[in-house]
């Protein structure tokens, strides 16, 4: 009979469906008109459980083995809380503008999805972490087409096709993961992760293996599971983007380090061919299909998948460090592109994202962001002094210990072709006239907006100028997930 | 003062200073006060230099290298190097010492120079302007201390940087807009070298100092000297320094001249240690640097902007530098360094006070300025003589010194490129000087007159050096090597004849004035040459010739190899537009690649663990 103190592991997800309960509860009495509460009591909440991260201690197993609480569950519990937490905050005006009655509907939504990115790390039965991915994968689609009919954003069509081509492709490679596992199954007799890493290798366990991980290569966007990301980006939320392009990556990412570094560890040979071959595939069509896109979002989109290759040159690297090295690369991304996106946001709220024309003469209109655009921008690039520097400088190093000199060339050039994609951004904010009928005002950006942006930017700037601690928990985390 | 304390503050009182104009917008919108704010504090910066280059002068001193632990093994060493442990400081001797004071130098003479030259612009840009220039001399500075390559290599970074922001600086002109991505791009792509030869090093030594003993020496020195290249403006990564004049002056002076460029190399000077450890490194670089000495000083002789003028031969002589530091000769290389600084600052300012006043940056808009404008023209003509390489000026000192080396070396190939280097340089300065000094006046010229005293006051004060700091050479090596004793060897005489020879030529064909009427008859077929200034009849054939080559180069080098950077840009650009097509944006597709891609990565998988 499990006893309450088994649950310390889970302290901060119960934490979290507690959040979940309390929203709801407080939506049910809260009159129109004052729903904007929800979104501030939604960003107070995981302000607080992201707090609690560092005080609680949440290591142990539950349930028989079935969940770890570690070093590496912890790391992404962080992350997933702090974009579920600056996402909200970015999210607030926009939601209460756009959807003033719904607004508890699109804040549940985050959490549920927030819950099984918290939940997901820690899982040491394959049930358990497929069950995690749906339950973060199936509000996702929904909130991508929030937008309706009768919203003010004049987006819903693209909406609706963000949202079916998400769920879509999400469909078909859960049922592919799920085919695979059935393999798995079938020739372990388990789901538990421990039982399945000392199997023999064989062919068939080798196809099962490759089935779950393109699954689950689908969520973090890697070439040619892609496809859904411009579309998706597009369409949906520009608030809601930022947290789709960094938190799910980021869970899809731990996913994949529990079956590359736990599941399959005797049987991964072929799955580091195959996180190679994402690696400069992600990289090749990333950064070539970025060059001609004049929305910024789907920029970005493509910018991204670029940026999740370079982060798989860590497992590539089948080692520790590797896993470390990518684990400050993800910290890292998340900040920054959490932050390109809210800057969007705060450019054209409320209007279908901006293209590189309305970007025009941004240096002059609001300084403030068009610095915190360069800033982001320098850090997606790798240049010095911001974290994405670090963050390029640490794969590198990793891939180049493990013998792949040449992935490391071949990351090296890419990255100058990602740098003219990312100076046409900051050329349009710095260099170009505004358009004539742009000389209006600057946008308004509200509080909560700005201080998210505010926050991605110091954790930006400072986590290029001392990196250590990150570096360190980076470290920690990895170390933890090899010593299972 | 320490000497710590001393270095940090000349580094960071102009970031301090930068960070003041950004934050307090009322003195950075109030124009004049922020340009003096800056100037003050790039003064005091200076100040603080030249103290640190005379406790060193004195003997006194020993180098200081001051570090604080800044990343742990735990980071980005461990493995095979667990004991690695990532260091930020500062490092104090006579190379860092002497290169602060020339960058605080010409840094501060530029600051005042743009006080006057700028004046025209609207308050809020001018001060944005201070606030590049004091972040400019931060990241300058912070280059010049690093104790190791991965902070040497920071500084690096945000030196290019903010040297976008200052070539840009011209916002409303597409052309200055396009030469700063340019600039930037290309940069970037030869800085890609720096990255790869800091992971090589740390792997293999688990260390970024320079003073390593590494078995990878070879690959990472060429990976070092691929950064030079592209930073140095080396054939053929020079292409993005001509474009660059688009930006203003001032900013030609500090960056193109004395300070940016030459960074690269200051980066071989620093990690000579490493360099001395490969020596094939050292041949690729003295031909290089040689190839690009002579290529650069024949596009020159053409230019028909003052501005190109200067900037192709800031290229030939950084090919001098590089050829010297290729020779094994650091001293050479670095002594260049510093008299190059000098008279090339002086004669980017001379030439942006020559453009204040004619408004114009082509040579027949000029003549007759030494009537006009005297004070610029004595220093215009300074810079040009010690550049040609008069004996007693500058130039001569540490251009003697290279040719020795090489000569030393017995690289036979590169000498004889260096000499008709040295000719053709006397020639194009001469050429320039008589033109615009000398030559008939022309409308534009006819008005032109001096500025203000922030115009002047930099002029004369740099000329000083750009006359005589090829004394110091024997103590400023002394710094940092043995001292080296300057004698007037074979191989110097001939480079100095040469020089001479190329004046006189220069004199010969532009000297009188009254060649200007037949001149247009006699160079209708070579029309662009014929702008450039009154030629003596007798020797347009010879200048048609020497003319013909130069402009073939200047040729080949707008077309060809700036042409071959631009298509292997472009050919990127259409490769991302026709990949585009792969996007249908039909869900189906998506789902049909999608299961091909899942069969596949199955297959690979049940094959691989057969």
């Amino acid at each position: 009979m499990p006893t309450l103190s088994d649950l310390g592991p889970l302290a901060l997800d119960l934490g979290l469906l507690g959040a979940l309960l309390l929203v709801f509860a407080v939506d049910l009495v809260l009159p129109h008109g004052r729903k904007r509460v929800l979104g501030l009591l939604t960003a107070a909440l995981l302000t607080a459980l992201f707090a609690a991260s560092f005080t609680t201690s949440t290591a142990g197993s539950a349930f028989g083995g079935a969940y770890v609480g570690s070093e590496w569950a912890l790391l992404f519990k962080r992350i997933a809380l702090a974009a579920g937490a600056l996402a909200t905050l970015g999210a607030l005006d926009h939601v209460d503008r756009h959807f003033p009655t719904r607004q508890g509907e699109f804040f549940l939504l985050l959490l549920f999805s927030l819950l099984g990115m918290t939940l997901l790390p820690g899982a040491r039965d394959l049930l358990l972490l497929v069950v995690c991915f749906e339950l973060m994968g199936i509000p996702l689609a929904m909130l991508a087409s929030f937008a309706k009919a009768d919203d003010t954003t004049g987006t819903h069509r693209h909406a609706a096709e963000a949202g079916l081509k998400l769920y879509l492709v999400s469909a078909v490679s859960t049922a592919i993961t799920l085919f695979g596992l059935s393999y798995v199954y079938g020739l372990t007799g388990s789901t538990r992760i421990a039982t399945i890493a000392a199997a023999p290798v064989t062919p068939l366990l080798g196809l099962g293996m490759m089935f779950t991980v393109a699954g689950m290569a689908f969520k973090i966007g890697a070439v040619p599971f892609h496809m859904w990301v411009p579309d998706t980006y597009q369409g949906a939320p520009v608030p809601f983007v930022a947290f789709l392009s960094v938190a799910p990556k980021a869970t899809g990412l731990a996913a994949i380090g529990l079956l590359l570094s736990v599941a399959f560890r005797e049987q991964r040979g072929p799955l580091l061919g195959v996180m190679l071959f994402f690696v400069v595939a992600s990289v090749v069509a990333g950064s070539l299909l970025a060059l001609p896109q004049r929305d910024v979002r789907r920029l970005l989109a493509y910018s991204g998948i670029a940026q999740i290759g370079y982060m798989l040159m860590g497992f590539a690297a089948g080692t520790v460090r590797g896993t470390a090295m990518l684990l400050f690369y993800v910290a890292g991304y998340a900040a920054t592109n959490l932050g390109a996106f809210l800057v969007l946001e705060a450019v054209t709220p409320g209007r279908p994202g901006p293209t590189l024309e309305d970007l025009r003469g941004l240096s002059r209109r609001s300084p403030w962001l068009a610095l915190a655009l360069l800033v982001f921008l320098l850090s997606l690039a790798g240049i010095p002094f911001v974290v994405g520097f670090w963050a390029k400088l640490s794969v590198f190093l990793a891939a180049y210990q493990a013998g792949l000199g040449w992935l490391v060339l071949f990351g090296a050039l890419m990255a100058i072709v990602s740098l003219w994609y990312y100076l046409q951004v900051a050329k349009a904010a710095y260099l170009d006239d505004p358009p004539p009928e742009e000389r209006a005002p600057p946008p308004a950006v509200g509080a909560p907006l700005a201080l998210a942006i505010w926050i991605c930017l110091a954790l930006v700037v400072g986590m290029g100028a001392y990196p250590r601690p990150f570096l360190e928990s980076a470290a920690t985390a990895a170390q933890s997930l090899a010593g299972h | 003062m320490s000497p710590l304390y001393t270095a940090l503050l000349c580094t960071f009182l102009p970031l301090a200073a930068a960070l003041v104009l950004v934050l307090v917008s009322p003195l950075r919108r109030a124009g004049l006060a922020a340009g003096l704010f800056s100037v003050a504090t790039a003064l005091i910066a200076f100040g603080g230099a030249v103290t640190l280059l005379l406790e060193r002068w004195s003997g006194a001193a020993t180098p200081v290298r001051e570090t604080v632990r800044w990343l742990p093994h735990a980071g980005l060493g461990g493995g095979a190097h667990a004991r690695a442990v990532i260091e930020l400081g500062v490092q104090i001797d006579g190379i860092s010492a002497t290169m602060l004071v020339v960058v605080t130098a010409v840094a501060a003479c530029v600051q005042i120079f743009s006080l006057g030259y700028m004046a025209g612009e609207p308050k809020p840009d001018f001060g944005r302007y201070f606030t590049w220039q004091s972040l400019f001399l931060f990241s300058m500075n912070s280059l010049v201390v690093a104790p190791n390559l991965l902070q040497l290599f920071l500084g690096w970074e945000l030196v290019g940087l903010v040297s976008y922001l200052l070539i840009g600086y011209w916002w409303s002109k597409p052309s200055a807009a396009r030469a700063a991505m340019k600039a930037f791009w290309m940069t970037k792509l030869a800085d890609m070298g720096l990255i790869l030869a800091l992971l090589v090093l740390f792997v293999d030594t688990g260390s970024f100092d320079w003073t390593v003993t590494t078995s990878a020496a070879g690959a990472v020195t060429l990976l070092l000297f691929f950064a030079v290249m592209g930073k140095s403006a080396q054939f053929p990564l020079h292409v993005w320094l001509p474009d660059a004049m688009e930006g203003p002056t001032p900013v030609s002076a500090l960056l193109h001249a004395a300070t940016m460029v030459a960074a690269g190399v200051f980066l071989v000077v620093r990690a000579f240690p490493l360099f001395e450890q490969a020596p094939t490194t050292g041949l690729v670089m003295a031909y290089v640097g040689a190839f690009t000495a002579l290529f650069a000083a024949v596009i020159a002789v053409v230019q028909t902007d003052i501005k190109k003028v200067l900037a192709y031969s800031t290229c030939s002589q950084l090919g001098y530098m590089v050829a010297a530091l290729g020779a094994g000769s650091q001293v050479g290389g670095f002594f260049h360094l510093t008299t190059h600084a000098c008279f090339k600052a002086l004669l980017f300012l001379a030439a942006g006070s020559i453009i204040h006043g004619v408004h114009s940056n082509e040579l027949s808009h000029m003549g007759g300025l030494w009537s006009r404008m005297r004070v610029t023209s004595v220093a215009f003509l300074v810079g040009a003589l010690a550049l040609a390489g008069v004996p007693g000026l500058a130039g001569f000192f540490s251009k003697d010194l290279i040719l020795e080396h090489v000569l030393e070396r017995g690289l036979w190939a590169p000498l004889g490129a260096l000499l008709v280097a040295a000719f053709l340089t006397a020639f194009y300065m001469g050429r320039v000087t008589l033109v615009a000094l000398f030559g008939r006046p022309s409308a534009h010229a006819e008005h032109a007159h001096e500025g203000g005293v922030s115009l002047l006051a930099p002029l004369v004060v740099l000329a000083v050096p750009a006359a005589g700091v090829g004394w110091l050479g024997a103590k400023l090596s002394g710094l940092y090597a043995a001292p080296v004793h300057f004698h007037l060897s074979p191989v110097g005489m001939v480079a100095t004849g040469l020089a001479l020879a190329g004046l006189g030529l220069a004199y010969w064909m532009f000297g009188a004035p009254q060649g200007g009427g037949r001149l247009r008859a006699a160079f209708a077929p070579i029309g662009r040459l014929a702008r450039s200034g009154a030629v003596n009849a007798r020797f347009a054939w010879g200048y048609g010739v020497l003319g013909g080559v130069s402009s073939i180069f200047a040729w080949f080098d707008r077309y060809v190899i700036d042409g071959l950077m631009n298509g292997l840009g472009y050919a990127t650009l259409a490769l991302g537009a026709r990949l585009r097509g792969l996007q249908t944006g039909r869900a189906q597709d998506y789902v049909y690649v999608l299961v091909a891609a899942m069969l596949g990565v199955g297959a690979y998988g049940a094959f691989w663990s057969r």
